[in-house]
């Protein structure tokens, strides 16, 4: 397999409710990108584009709709969708068509527009549980989030006002994003007096519900050479699926992370994922999660990460800061482009250009992790400079 | 085996009923702000792309050929064009006969590459061919919305 590089990268400001239509907001994603590299679309072969249910846009065949917008208009076009976990499987199913020889340049493209659906893109969720033995509940996302919350605290001994840190850092961080929807200086009180969603889920513990798009372009390594002197390497990927009936699943641990992120680091030659990971963008759509997935990932053991977060190690000068962007808590959650935009954040990260965000110790090898479909998909991506 | 059982009623069987509880809003997005903002004054509006010598009608934000953006290239392309190809519908969208068939026609506006999927109106379906050369038909000012009903339909040019 060859070696794949991301040579430019484009981001969206992520917003609530964007006047651009979902074409509008992925063609700006691409415009960015192709700019920032200085591309044209003429020298892009083929393009991957990752984008979440379609019933956030309110398209059927979306990934179809958003074509001419991503680039591809007569192109080699896929589209692939794992729920959160699509915005960090876009760059791995670009980095095939690569690896592979097929194709030398690769344009990934990821778009969400949730403000289309009304009331609330939340309903869109509800057959996605069992429609027998679930739906006549009417479940939740919250629900399901508040389930597990409940289980990985209690299994571990964690404490609401400590995990509470997650939403104080992240939109903390977000300050310096020029794309964040919800940045912001906000305490441990805040974060507890905040209404009630699902208990043990306030609501300052969650993303909020966005509109954006965000892209990237791959290039094989005498591409990349050529078009950039500071190519970043999609070194590690990994992918995996855990069971989709929840009620199998222990919920206070994400197996299904942990098997995607052995897969990346055995590609990448990691061994020790808490010593050579300098900068990592965990999958935050909720406060706990950052947590959950700091474990699921082996940046810690199963039950170290609150102390880990106190300790201050995953603050942006910490030793292994998480989330420097702001993450989904603050930079905001366009579902398929979170994960791209963490993909982006560490690519910056990496070049040293993050700017006001940038992580002292002029990191070499970071990672990006996002989670969705079923609740129970892991992706994973190891870059190195 | 239940899978080649044949079950008369569905009430033979357990099952419960469900919905997907969604409805949307779809913004006409930047461009197309424009084209119906126009609409509403009567004018039918497209977008240039200068280097690859095409007009797209609705005008959008890019080129999908170049990616250049055109928001500083959109133009009144006029009201008329001719049927590039037409139909007449029976049946409606939920399956049941219409009352009286309409005729449906993509018209290719003059002078552009790009067109508007409309009804036709004052002819008869025997009358309409491939190339028939057509014009919009307004409503009265009062009554645009700033949608694609703005145009009541096409109709042949006398
Ligand atoms: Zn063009």
């Amino acid at each position: 397999m060859r070696r794949v590089a991301i040579v430019g990268a484009g981001l969206t400001k992520f917003v609530r409710y964007a006047q651009e239509t979902p074409k509008e907001l992925a063609y700006e994603g691409v415009r960015m990108a192709l700019d920032s590299c200085e591309m044209k679309l003429s020298d892009i072969e083929c393009v991957v584009h990752g984008t979440a249910p379609d019933a956030f846009d309110g398209v059927h065949m979306k990934g179809e709709y958003l074509s001419d917008a991503s680039g591809a208009y007569r192109k080699p076009y896929m589209r692939h969708y794992v729920g959160g976990g699509t915005g960090v499987l876009s760059p791995i199913h670009g980095w095939f068509h690569v690896a592979s020889g097929m194709f030398d340049t690769c344009l990934v493209v990821t778009e969400e527009k949730m403000s289309c659906a009304y009331p609330h893109p939340a309903g869109a969720f509800l057959t996605i549980f069992d429609h027998t033995t679930e739906q006549p509940l009417y479940p939740t996302l919250i629900w399901i989030f508040a389930i597990e919350m409940n289980r990985f605290m209690t299994t571990h001994g964690y404490r609401k006002e400590d995990i509470a840190l997650v939403a104080v850092k992240n939109k903390k961080n977000a300050i310096d994003h020029p794309s964040a929807q919800l940045a912001a200086e906000i305490t441990v009180e805040d974060v507890l007096n905040s209404e009630v969603m699902a208990w043990p889920v306030n609501r300052l513990d969650i993303s909020p519900t966005s509109d954006g798009a965000a892209a990237i372009i791959l290039a094989a390594e005498h591409v990349a050479r050529r078009v950039t002197e500071k190519p970043i390497w999609i070194d590690g990927v990994g992918w995996a699926l855990d069971t989709a009936y929840w009620c199998t699943r222990d919920l206070y641990y994400p197996d299904y992370v942990e098997v995607a992120a052995r897969q990346a680091y055995k590609m990448s030659g990691i061994r020790e994922p808490s010593k050579e990971i300098h900068v990592a963008e965990p999958y935050d759509p909720f406060t706990y999660k950052e947590l959950h997935h700091i474990e699921g990932l082996q940046l810690c053991k199963r039950g170290e990460s609150v102390q880990m977060l106190v300790d201050g190690v995953t603050q942006r000068t910490g030793n292994l800061p998480c989330c420097p962007s702001g993450g989904a808590l603050g930079v905001g959650n366009p579902i398929a482009a979170t994960g791209l935009m963490k993909i982006i954040e560490i690519f910056l990260q990496l070049r040293e250009e993050a700017g006001k965000r940038q992580v002292p110790g002029k990191p070499t090898c970071g990672l990006a992790q996002a989670w969705g479909d079923l609740m129970q998909v892991g992706t994973v991506v190891v870059m190195r400079s | 085996m239940a899978l080649i059982e044949r079950y008369q009623k569905t009430t033979d069987i357990s099952y419960w009923e469900g919905q997907i509880p969604m409805s949307y809003i779809y913004t006409v997005g930047r461009a197309g702000e424009k084209f119906f903002r126009e609409m509403m004054n009567g004018r039918i509006f497209g977008a240039k792309c200068e280097s690859c010598d095409v007009t797209y009608v609705p005008p959008r934000t890019y080129c999908e050929k170049c990616f250049a953006r055109l928001e500083d290239h959109y133009a009144d392309v006029g009201g008329k064009g001719t049927v590039h190809t037409f139909t007449e519908c029976h049946e409606a969208y939920d399956g049941t006969k219409k009352q009286k068939p309409s005729i449906v026609a993509m018209i290719r506006i003059e002078g552009t590459q790009g067109g508007i999927v409309h009804w036709l109106g004052e002819t008869h379906f025997k009358d309409v061919y491939i190339g028939m050369s057509v014009e919009a038909v307004f409503k009265a000012k009062k009554d645009r919305e700033g949608g694609i009903l703005d145009i009541k339909y096409f109709r042949p040019i006398k």
